[in-house]
């Protein structure tokens, strides 16, 4: 408790804390306090540094706090907890809105049934193309399909004949022309009047 | 730093034995009035409790008012010395109060309502604090609003401008020698000096064991004496 002849400080503090309290002091304390006139000077000197610090900030706090500042705090608290344990707010739409489209669907019932009846029809529509068609293509009917899939034989391994070269040159400039011919069907009458480059050729 | 709350209520002083005081008490000394209105204050707690259990929630309400009233001044200031901005105190201390309405249905008559009241406002005070360092790392500090200021300016009883500029700085060399000190020691001396707490009660709400707590409390007034000059 003590340190040589005198009171430690944290001895000093708790003793002005049990004061501050209302406790009384330890007798030994007291009785040391009440004997040695630096530990009662360091104890009142304590104290008061203590006692400036708490009284400053409360007067801070207090000033801040004015009673119509807390009046108006305890106001806004009991705005607050009216919400507590009452169900959320749902924003509704425009009530004319909402009514007459209420009354619309509510007045036609049997437009209703028709909708779900043309949807449950799509549906089953849909349901059994599906199966149709599950059943129609197989998983091994596709497999033997892609199995069975000529193998294309590379151009170069074929005859060179000069007839053959002929053909491939006729089939390739047809393709051409399939090509260049517009697929607009509004646009073929004008493409059949037209006169094409190769045609020209072919004339002279 | 975060308050934690103890897994147990032990430590805790009964309530019936009124080791605390309410707001707007005499701050020098606890009186037995003062101790009777703690022990009104967890009946009252209880009371409402069972209020809101039973469905009868606007007596609930009205009775909480009373609960708010006893409690409000205490808490703006431990809020204020918190967070050193009246409007964020204002909300801490609003937000604390809603909190407890809302789970009142959790409160255990072993805690003073005082304990787990202040808990609720610390643990709250301490989110504001974290998230006011996070968003000043982007953005430039905000000043105590000038109203703010003059209203604490004008604590002081003298009129003399010179005085109160003295206060003013004064308060300010104060606030910025408690903000350096370390969390918990800031924590358990702003619960000592002006939420009235006695170690004992501090140890039940911060869950430190009060031999910790008269340890934080020595070092930070030992800090802040050095660092105020052994004035404040």
């Amino acid at each position: 408790m003590l340190r040589g002849r005198h009171l430690q400080e944290q001895r000093l503090l708790d003793s002005y804390l049990a004061e501050r309290d209302g406790a009384p002091l330890d007798p030994p304390v007291a009785e040391h306090l009440a004997d040695c006139g630096t530990c009662s000077a360091r104890y009142a000197e304590l104290a008061s540094f203590m006692d400036a610090l708490r009284h400053d900030g409360d007067a801070e706090a207090d000033a801040i706090f004015t009673p119509d500042r807390l009046r108006v705090q305890q106001q806004q608290i009991a705005r607050r907890i009216a919400q507590v344990g009452r169900p959320a707010r749902v924003l509704s739409f425009p009530g004319r809105i909402v009514r007459s489209t209420l009354s619309a669907s509510s007045a036609r019932p049997a437009s209703r049934w028709v909708a779900a009846g043309a949807v449950a029809g799509l549906v089953l529509g849909v349901a059994l193309g599906a199966s149709y068609q599950w059943g129609a293509h197989t998983p091994s009917q596709l497999l033997m399909r892609n199995s069975a899939t000529p193998i294309l034989t590379p151009v170069a391994t074929r005859g060179s004949s000069p007839a053959e070269v002929a053909a491939d040159e006729a089939f390739l400039s047809d393709l051409e022309l399939a090509l260049e011919r517009p697929h607009t069907r509004e646009l073929q009458a004008f493409d059949a009047l037209t006169p094409h480059v190769r045609e020209i050729k072919d004339l002279r | 730093m975060s308050v934690e709350y103890p897994s147990s209520p032990a430590g805790v002083p009964d309530p019936e034995q009124g080791e605390s005081h309410a707001a707007g008490a005499p701050r020098a000394r606890r009186t037995p009035a003062a101790a009777a209105r703690l022990a009104g204050d967890s009946r009252l707690a209880i009371e409402i409790r069972g209020l809101v259990e039973r469905g009868e929630m606007d007596e609930a309400r009205e009775r909480f008012g009373e609960l708010v009233a006893m409690h409000q001044r205490r808490a703006s200031r431990i809020a204020y010395q918190y967070l050193r901005d009246a409007s964020e105190a204002d909300e801490a201390v609003q937000d604390a109060f809603v909190k407890v309405f809302a789970h009142i249905g959790t409160y255990r008559e072993a805690w003073p309502f005082e304990v787990w009241f202040t808990r609720i406002l610390i643990n709250g005070c301490l989110d504001r604090r974290k998230t006011r360092s996070r968003r000043d790392r982007w953005f430039v500090g905000s000043e105590i609003s000038s109203a703010d200021e003059a209203r604490a300016a004008a604590a002081g009883s003298s009129a003399d401008p010179e005085h109160r500029l003295l206060a003013r700085e004064r308060r300010a060399r104060v606030a910025a020698a408690i903000d350096r000190l370390d969390g918990r020691q800031r924590t358990v001396f702003m619960l000592c000096h002006y939420g009235d707490c006695t170690p004992r009660e501090i140890s039940a709400m911060t869950g430190l064991t009060e031999s910790t707590v008269r340890v934080h409390l020595f070092r930070a007034a030992r800090k802040l004496r050095g660092l105020l000059g052994g004035k404040p």
